[in-house]
């Protein structure tokens, strides 16, 4: 049966070709151009311009001048600018084009029709079009069916993990209550021990010092003639000492400070513009060693200068260069070969450019050395993220308490918060990536054991410590104080873990997740896509990152859906030398994998990704498909019926 | 400034500790303002310049004219100082020898005036002096040069000679001066060195003792070793109100401010040294990518001109009034000090008297604008850069479905294998001849980029083959120049050699440049030459050039005989059969008949969009009509308003070309929102509508010289008023337009110039001449009026590109002057061949009078070996200022009816019925007809 009809179908398509040459008649002026939908708004005898500015006799219609400034008498010709002409495309499917490629010598509709003046020949090509299409179309919609039934279950599991999340907030809001009084009440009593420990301390102190003056007034009489003396050499000693210290500083410095010659700022102003040409130089270093083997490498040994002294790796180098500056002299340019000066002046236009874009091993060393060290910190941070709060409150609490006892000690408290306030800043926007650790984390804490609640134990452990106190008792009992102070701090600890997590999910709650929340599950991935020598990094609601063997730059910050779901925006990525901030759009396309296809950079610095997900496979996108398919089945059917 | 800020360009990642020491004094110290004003001289830093500007007038011992005689058709004398011929014996050992000064006329209007070393002299060096050679035409003699019959003696120690137009030469013999005057009533018009500031350093072979002739600037060292051989003069505008001309400067104002004397604050002189200026400030006498040493004056009375043959770096002050004699301002007379490094006096004074003829008497010696293909005067999209193939057919698909035209789409040095001109990068363009050809498909051209660095790479055929050949410029140690750009390091060929542009034309064959099909056309760049290491980013003054000429003595002509090389391959690659499009950033005087010029990287400011008009009409003065300034603005990101603000303006440049830097934001139409996307198919559309008429213009251009953008003043010399409007222009004799040049502008005060009425083309409406009117501004268009009196032919339906409007229906807009007639023009060819020299065009005259109006032909087709004839229609005839009870039009031959009706001035949605319309006359445009109003 199908066979049969796959055979008519092919024997249509030959009676079809056949038959072209007979269609190709200039069409009837009347129904030039017009779409079925028009026809009957043309009957008239007298028309009306669509946008209502004037009204015009039949005989007007496609006449070859323009009536209507809005193109409604002249849907068949070029007349007027602002005209549709519709083309039937039988076999395919219709198409209005713009009345500026009628008659115009190109074949734009696939019957050839919007050609009709003699001037060229347009073949009929709707028939093999039209299949191709139809079978791209009914390829799309099988996609889109089962697209739709992978979306439908990661809807359902979307909204089954939504109401998990907020049973789970709602539940550690009331922990978070609980932990948070008795907490107070553990510093309260914390507050008070250490009041009286240094109560204790102080008196301790003071008798101590009293002690220890009485002796040393009597030493002091005995020792006063010889003392005299010495103090006179132990000054100048102690003021060598740090002057020999700042000269050794100084050696190891000079391989970065002192080649840049006499006058600081000027070379301050030479770096500054070089250090794109070196990137520039960098680039087109093999070309030249190729070509120029030893004039190359002559000229590089200058060129190289920022690259041997930022390498940190061959202090001859940068001795090499600082000899080079003092030769050429300490005029603007000074310091520069030929052509470090070339390369730094083709940088204005060029910018990192040419770096970014050519291979360049030094610079990915570089690169790979900065993130070393980067990546174990994000790690560390993300571990320590619960304990933030914690030391936060800590410095807090001393800074308020101690503030005027401790003087001295306040500016390297004030120091240390300022750090951490930064390491904060890092956590909270990198607190996505806990989501994991805080669920084995916390899981052992917070899993109940023997009937009771873990809080409920906690809360009678905290008693009995409290009650076992005795505060009268002096000097303190050293156990029980440390007892307090350490089950002040694991539940202080416990309550921030608590904090985070509620935090956490408050956020993740904030996000917009779709109509349908069928980008939920996109909350905890990331889409990877390789294109030569890069990696791109997509993770929904968070970054996307570029990255090249172990360097990273970021494309973008999560920042929202946009054009109805359609595309994901990631902004204000890192900066680009001259550009703007990179930014990536994701455009999101119906697939059966989550997969990225096809990053691109249309503009520098702003990127372009596809992304195919069920999660795009609507019911309504569907029926709309199968629509357009029927629709071209039936003008398929219609152009058969023609023949 | 439009860049970033430097602190915002140190980017994450995190960088070790040594590198990020370098970054950080980068941090501290870039710039704010991108322009490096200490890396280029200034005239203190230039001795020839700083010694002629603080001389004081008749300061130097003057020099006497002897031996004056009339041989061949010419005058010719010696120049000797006073001094010398007074008491000869006075003279020491290092006494000057004597100069040759020869005076010859020239139709239609000039007085060329050369002095030089007296060669003949046994102890004059045995070097030239250099003559710029290829600039004036090559027949210019035979065609231009005035046999002179006489000279007249009428007193003792002056000679006067016959001049056009009723003016004649008049030189004073002690002190020497030059004088052009109206012979009528002696009124002078031009003089030259009534200051006595001309002085002429000779050529020297030895120093005297202790002098130094190197001159250093920065880190760069001029050897110079023919030492100091400036020239300067001063030459006097009479009867002028203002000067205008000697591009190319960045300049708000059209005519060209005083740069010394009362009242004037410190200024540089105006600079001629063709340089590529990074991020170059929009007013500034300093000197951008080319040179043009021609100077027009103009007032009520007289407008004349001046022009130094000379392509050696040159510093031009305008002296304001009383400079001389702050007590005694002289008005009605413009004072000018001209100073150049090396070359001769080799310069014309042109009588005028209309500015118009001026123009004329400079074309005539340096030829009129090249004729361009039609295509060359559409749209043009580019971007440094469309990266690939499929970025190319994305753009091109962009502008079909969003119903833009466009002709042309460039490609920038990104296409390239490595910055090897004439090659494609392999990975990105794998198959430039299919894109071309998809291109071509649709009507449209690509233009790609030449630049004159050629890689020092042995494994590139260029440079192999120069190398071997040695075909490039020396240094001044003899070896090939290496100078750094693009590729890094690279040589330049030596274009003043004619055999060497010969070599380089051949390149463009179709064989020869792989990859290129007859749709290509070429873009040269970098021309000035611009040498990224070299001083003030150029060439040494010392690199040595074809027949032992220095660079600093031609330095301002070299992009002038790259370009003509690469035009003239162009050419040679089709047969010879199709005219050339090569775009060039470099200019000299003669620029105008190998291609087109734009001014260069602008930025997207609004300031560049206000200065780009004074930049173009002053080009247009001086020959160079073929120009525009890149809309949207090279560097930075324009707002959307700006853009569209500059969509409105170039339409009307010459040249138009939308192009941006690397860095920026993509800009294609369509990137702004639907709203911005139709103002600027709407501004787009205006220029393709316009393109019979800007046809017409260019064939006006490369018969008479008449610029396409016109000063007011040029279509107005008697209106005071436009001497220094730098804001409107005139696009041919019948079009003004107005830009709008500030944000948010809600209204703008336009100056319609002359007695006749202006019609207003939003609406039709009039407005009376020799008045300012303010006129509200609309985002959809800057202000335009037609000239009462003038027709204006257009095309009216908008296809993909030009190509597919040949075939298209006139538009004949016709507007009345207030005796009810009106006339214009219209010329058309095959658009690309150069049958039309052979008369192988339609050019057709329409006047209407009397209720009537009438085509006739206005070209010389009984002389024409080949004919060329349009098919096209006039599908409408559009009447402003004629009385609304007509009805009916009546067709000859034929004798039949049309209907008369009132139809909108555009065809846009929305437009109103507003001008009364001849409904489908349907006559052959190339036909002789008569259309009568009943």
């Amino acid at each position: 049966m199908e066979i049969n009809l796959r055979f008519s179908l092919l024997l249509m398509s030959l009676l079809f070709l056949i038959a072209i040459p007979s269609l190709a008649s200039i069409p009837l002026r009347d129904s030039l151009g017009i779409s079925p939908q028009d026809e009957s708004y043309y009957k008239a005898g007298v028309i009306k311009c669509k946008d209502g500015s004037k009204k015009f006799s039949r005989d007007l219609l496609n006449d070859e001048f323009c009536d209507c400034p809005d193109g409604t008498d002249e849907p068949g010709t070029s007349a007027c600018p602002e005209g549709k002409f519709y083309c039937q495309n039988s076999g395919h499917a219709p198409l209005v084009v713009f009345s500026s490629r009628v008659n115009d010598g190109i074949c734009d509709c696939c019957d050839g029709s919007d050609e009709y003046d003699g001037k060229v020949n347009c073949s009929n090509t709707c028939w093999e079009a039209g299949k191709v299409a139809r079978d791209k179309l009914k390829k799309k919609i099988a996609t889109y069916q089962d697209g739709l039934i992978m979306r439908n279950k990661e809807v359902e599991k979307a909204k089954l993990a939504i109401a998990k999340d907020e049973e789970e907030l709602s539940k550690l809001t009331n922990e978070e209550k609980s932990l948070r009084e008795l907490v107070g009440k553990l510093k309260e009593q914390k507050e008070r021990i250490e009041k009286a420990e240094n109560e204790e301390k102080l008196k301790k102190e003071l008798e101590e010092k009293r002690l220890k003056e009485e002796a040393e007034k009597q030493a002091a009489k005995e020792k006063e003639s010889i003392e005299a003396s010495l103090q006179v050499e132990s000054k100048d000693a102690n003021e060598k000492v740090p002057e020999a210290s700042t000269e050794v500083g100084e050696k190891g410095k000079k391989t970065e400070v002192q080649h840049e010659g006499a006058s600081y700022d000027e070379h301050n102003e030479v770096l500054s513009r070089e250090s794109p040409a070196q990137k520039f130089a960098k680039m087109t270093r093999n070309e030249d060693e190729e070509t120029k083997p030893g004039n190359a490498e002559d000229k590089l040994e200058h060129a190289q200068m920022a690259e041997q002294v930022s390498d940190d790796s061959s202090a001859n180098g940068a001795d090499a260069m600082h000899s080079e500056g003092q030769e050429h002299g300490s005029a603007s340019t000074g310091g520069f070969s030929k052509e470090e000066l070339g390369r730094l002046v083709a940088s204005r236009w060029t910018g990192e450019k040419s770096a970014e874009k050519d291979e360049n091993p030094k610079d990915e060393s570089q690169k790979v050395h900065t993130d070393d060290v980067a990546e174990p910190a994000e790690e560390e941070e993300n571990y320590d993220s619960y304990n933030s709060d914690t030391e936060d409150d800590r410095y807090k609490y001393k800074d308020h308490g101690d503030e005027h006892k401790y003087d001295d000690e306040y500016d390297g408290d004030s120091d240390e918060e300022y750090s951490n306030d930064h390491a904060d800043t890092a956590d909270a926007a990198d607190s996505y990536k806990s989501d994991d650790e805080y669920k084995s984390d916390h899981s052992e804490d917070t899993s109940t054991h023997g009937g009771l609640s873990w809080i409920d134990k906690i809360q009678q452990t905290v008693q009995r410590v409290l009650q076992s106190f005795n505060f009268f008792k002096t000097p303190v009992d050293l156990s029980e104080a440390s007892r307090i102070k350490k089950e002040y701090d694991d539940l202080n600890s416990k309550l921030s873990k608590i904090q985070s997590r509620i935090h956490h999910l408050k956020e993740k709650n904030k996000h917009d997740f779709g109509n349908n929340k069928q980008f939920y599950s996109f909350y905890d991935q990331c889409f990877e896509y390789k294109e030569n020598k890069y990696v791109y990094k997509v993770c929904p609601f968070k970054k996307a990152t570029q990255n090249e063997g172990h360097s990273s730059t970021q494309l973008g910050r999560w920042d929202k859906f946009e054009d109805s779901y359609r595309t994901m925006v990631f902004a204000n990525g890192d900066h680009c030398w001259n550009g703007p901030d990179r930014s990536l759009k994701v455009r999101l396309r119906c697939g059966l994998k989550n997969e990225v296809a096809d990053v691109d950079e249309p503009s520098r610095c702003e990127y372009v990704a596809v992304l195919s997900t069920p999660a795009m496979c609507a019911e309504e996108k569907l029926k709309e498909l199968k629509q357009k398919l029927a629709d071209m089945n039936s003008s398929q059917q219609a152009s058969h019926d023609e023949l | 400034m439009i860049r970033s800020s430097p602190v915002a360009t140190m980017s994450p990642p995190p960088l070790p500790p040594l590198s990020t020491i370098l970054l950080f004094s980068l941090l501290l110290t870039s710039p704010v303002s991108a322009w490096k004003k200490e890396e280029f001289r200034d005239c203190n830093q230039t001795p020839f310049c700083k010694r002629a500007r603080t001389r004081a007038p008749h300061s130097i011992p003057s020099l006497s004219v002897s031996s004056l005689s009339l041989s061949d058709g010419a005058v010719s004398a010696r120049l000797l100082p006073s001094q010398l011929l007074q008491s000869p014996t006075d003279s020491t050992s290092a006494s000057p020898r004597a100069l040759t000064l020869r005076l010859s006329v020239y139709t239609p209007g000039a007085l060329r005036l050369e002095i030089d070393e007296d060669y003949s002299d046994p102890d004059a060096p045995s070097h030239r002096r250099f003559r710029v050679p290829d600039v004036l035409l090559p027949d210019v003699d035979d065609r231009h040069k005035l046999y002179l019959p006489r000279i007249s003696s009428a007193s003792p120690g002056v000679t006067s000679f016959y001049l056009p137009y009723g003016f004649e030469a008049v030189v004073e013999h002690e002190p020497f001066q030059i004088e052009v005057r109206r012979a009528s009533n002696k009124e002078p018009i031009l003089s030259f060195n009534s200051h006595g500031l001309f002085d002429f350093e000779q050529l020297r072979t030895n120093k005297s003792d202790g002098e130094d002739w190197e001159e250093r600037f920065r880190s760069h060292t001029d050897t110079r070793p023919r030492g100091p051989q400036s020239i300067s003069f001063d030459v006097s505008f009479h009867g002028a109100d203002f000067v205008y001309g000697i591009p190319e400067h960045a300049s708000t104002s059209l005519s060209l401010r005083p740069t010394r004397g009362p009242d004037v604050d410190f200024s540089e002189p105006y600079r001629l040294f063709n340089l590529d200026v990074f991020e170059f400030l929009h007013d500034s006498p300093f000197g951008l990518y080319g040179s043009i040493p021609f100077m027009l004056s103009h007032g009520t009375k007289s407008s004349s001109g001046f022009f130094w043959l000379n392509a050696a770096e040159m510093q031009i002050d305008v002296l304001a009034p009383g400079w001389d004699d702050p007590a005694n301002p002289s008005p009605n007379r413009i004072d000018t000090l001209w100073m150049a490094e090396a070359g001769v006096v080799d310069a014309f004074f042109f009588v005028g008297p209309e500015t118009k003829d001026v123009l004329g008497q400079y074309l005539s010696l340096t030829g009129t604008p090249a004729m361009p293909q039609h295509f060359a005067v559409g749209y043009h999209q580019c971007r440094w850069n469309y990266r690939d193939e499929e970025d190319v057919d994305s753009v091109d698909a962009g502008f079909d479905s969003h119903d833009i035209p466009y002709d042309v789409l460039w490609l920038d040095i990104e296409h390239t294998d490595g910055k090897r001109y004439f090659t494609w990068d392999k990975t990105l363009f794998p198959d430039p001849v299919g894109m071309q050809k998809r291109l071509a498909a649709k009507g449209r051209h690509m233009v790609t980029i030449v630049d004159p660095h050629v890689k020092r790479d042995d494994s590139f055929f260029l440079h192999k083959e120069a190398t071997e050949k040695g075909y490039y410029v020396k240094d001044a140690s003899g070896r090939d120049f290496d100078g750094w750009c693009w590729p890094g390091s690279s040589s330049y060929p030596d274009m003043l050699n004619p055999e060497i542009r010969e070599w380089w034309s051949e390149k463009f064959l179709f064989a020869n440049y792989k990859g290129s099909t007859p749709s290509l056309h070429i873009w040269n760049d970098m021309n000035e030459p611009s040498v990224f290491n070299g001083p003030e980013l150029t060439m040494p003054r010392d690199a040595v050039h074809y027949g032992d000429v220095e660079h600093r003595e031609l330095h301002n002509a070299y992009g002038y005989y790259f370009h003509m090389a690469s035009s003239i391959g162009v050419v040679k690659r089709g047969e010879g059969k199709d005219r050339p499009f090569v775009l060039s950033r470099a200019f000299f005087a003669g620029t105008q008949r190998y291609g087109a010029i734009w001014t260069g990287d602008n930025s997207a400011d609004w300031d560049h969009l206000r200065s780009s008009v004074p930049m173009i009409l002053t080009l247009g003065l001086t020959g160079m009509t073929f120009s525009g300034a890149d809309v949207g603005g090279f560097f930075g990101n324009p707002e959307p308003e700006l853009l569209v603000r500059w969509y409105q303006l170039g339409a009307f440049y010459p040249f138009f070309r939308g192009h941006a830097h690397l860095d920026t934001k993509r800009r294609e139409p369509w990137l702004f929102g639907e709203k911005n996307t139709a103002l600027i198919r709407e501004a787009v559309h205006v220029r393709y509508s316009l393109l019979p008429y800007f046809y017409t213009l260019f064939r006006e251009a490369s018969t008479s010289g008449l610029p396409i953008m016109r000063p007011l003043w040029l279509e107005f010399p008697q209106d005071k008023e436009t001497f220094n409007n730098g804001e409107a222009f005139m696009v041919g004799p019948a079009l003004l337009v107005q830009g709008v040049y500030q944000e948010g502008e809600k209204s703008v005060s336009v100056y319609l110039p002359g007695t006749e009425s202006w019609y207003y083309l939003r609406n039709g409406v009039t407005y009376a001449g020799g008045r300012s009117h303010k006129m509200e501004v609309f985002e959809d268009g800057i202000p335009t009026f037609q000239k009462a009196g003038t027709i204006i032919p257009r095309k009216d339906r908008f296809r993909r590109s030009s190509t597919q409007m040949v075939n298209d229906p006139y538009t004949l807009v016709i507007a009345l002057n207030s005796s009810k007639s009106a006339e214009g023009e219209l010329y058309m060819d095959d658009g690309k061949s150069f049958e039309y020299e052979e008369g192988a065009f339609m050019h057709r005259q329409f006047v209407f009078s009397d209720n009537k109006l009438v085509s006739t032909n206005k070209g010389r087709t009984n002389l024409s070996k080949k004919k060329f004839y349009s098919e096209c229609l006039v599908e409408r005839v559009i009447l402003l200022g004629l009385s609304a009870n007509a009805k009916k039009a009546v067709i000859e031959p034929g004798n039949h009816e049309v209907d008369i009706e009132l139809g909108p001035l555009s065809l846009r949605a929305g437009s109103s019925p507003v001008a009364l319309t001849i409904r489908k006359p349907n006559v052959h445009v190339a036909d002789d007809w008569t259309i009568s109003i009943l």
